[in-house]
């Protein structure tokens, strides 16, 4: 069990970040399969074949898709998760 | 009887998993390039072949510092997962019978980061035409390898949208 941590004064002027939430991105690029692709998306994010097909054209179409959005930690889980399957994948906070 | 197939798929689904329907000197050939990649896993950090493999977190450039703290952190990480997987696929392309479906996804893995390796040396781009290869070219083995590995990872992902038998 954790021992108790005694709670000091909030220092407000610190690191004052604006809870925006962070995206990834999956961006185009001319190796990776476009059934292999979808077959990611639907592995790492448990889409529908569907909605995996969709994302995937958005990405080959447009250059460039977000596949998730979150909290930094979640962002970065997901962005690790695409790396291992070789996907080119990215986050940046939310505009 | 069973009945006769004109086709045969290179990889389905089977009762009890997945079957790889090729010849001992291809899965001889898929385990070789396995070791190459985990040898150049690996090796030099900053090898030109790997820049796919390890692709930037963060892509702006304010977030500069982030990326460099994710690559420090993660690039282990990311190596360790590769290695283990291409053991798994080492071991299962040996063994008799069906192959499960935590192999095959570690299988559809590992093809795509021999891809990816081999896509950077080609300098494989949009207008790449597989169909395409000048037989004077002297990377033309390796532009025979990617057509190879894109066509068995396609029958690969197929497989696995296969329904469970």
């Amino acid at each position: 069990m954790p021992a108790p941590v005694e709670v000091g004064e909030i220092d407000v002027d610190d690191e004052i970040v604006p809870d925006r939430p962070w995206i990834v991105l999956v961006w185009n690029d001319p190796i990776n399969l476009m059934s292999y692709v979808t077959f990611v998306f639907q592995k790492v994010f448990g889409y529908s074949l569907e909605k995996a097909t969709s994302l995937m054209l958005d990405v080959h179409e447009k250059g460039r898709a977000v596949v998730s959005s979150g909290a930094r930690e979640k962002a970065e889980i997901d962005v690790f998760r695409l790396h291992e399957h070789g996907l080119w994948a990215t986050m940046q906070q939310d505009d | 009887m069973a009945r006769k197939r004109a086709f045969i798929p290179p990889i389905e689904r089977v009762r009890g998993g997945f079957a790889f329907n090729i010849g001992e000197d291809e899965r001889q050939l898929v385990s070789r390039l396995l070791t190459e990649l985990s040898q150049l896993l690996m090796g030099e950090s900053g090898d030109p072949r790997l820049v796919r493999i390890f692709p930037p977190a963060y892509h702006l450039a304010d977030d500069a510092e982030a990326d460099a703290e994710y690559q420090r952190l993660m690039r282990e990480d990311l190596v360790a997962s590769r290695l283990s997987g291409i053991t798994t696929v080492t071991e299962a392309l040996q063994a008799p019978g069906p192959v499960g479906e935590e192999a095959m996804i570690a299988f559809v893995q590992a093809i795509n980061g021999l891809r990816l390796v081999l896509g950077t040396m080609l300098d494989v781009d949009e207008d790449h035409d597989p169909d395409d290869i000048d037989d004077t070219d002297p990377l033309v083995g390796e532009h025979h390898l990617y057509n190879f590995l894109s066509w068995l990872l396609d029958w690969a992902v197929r497989a696995l949208g296969e329904p469970i038998k």
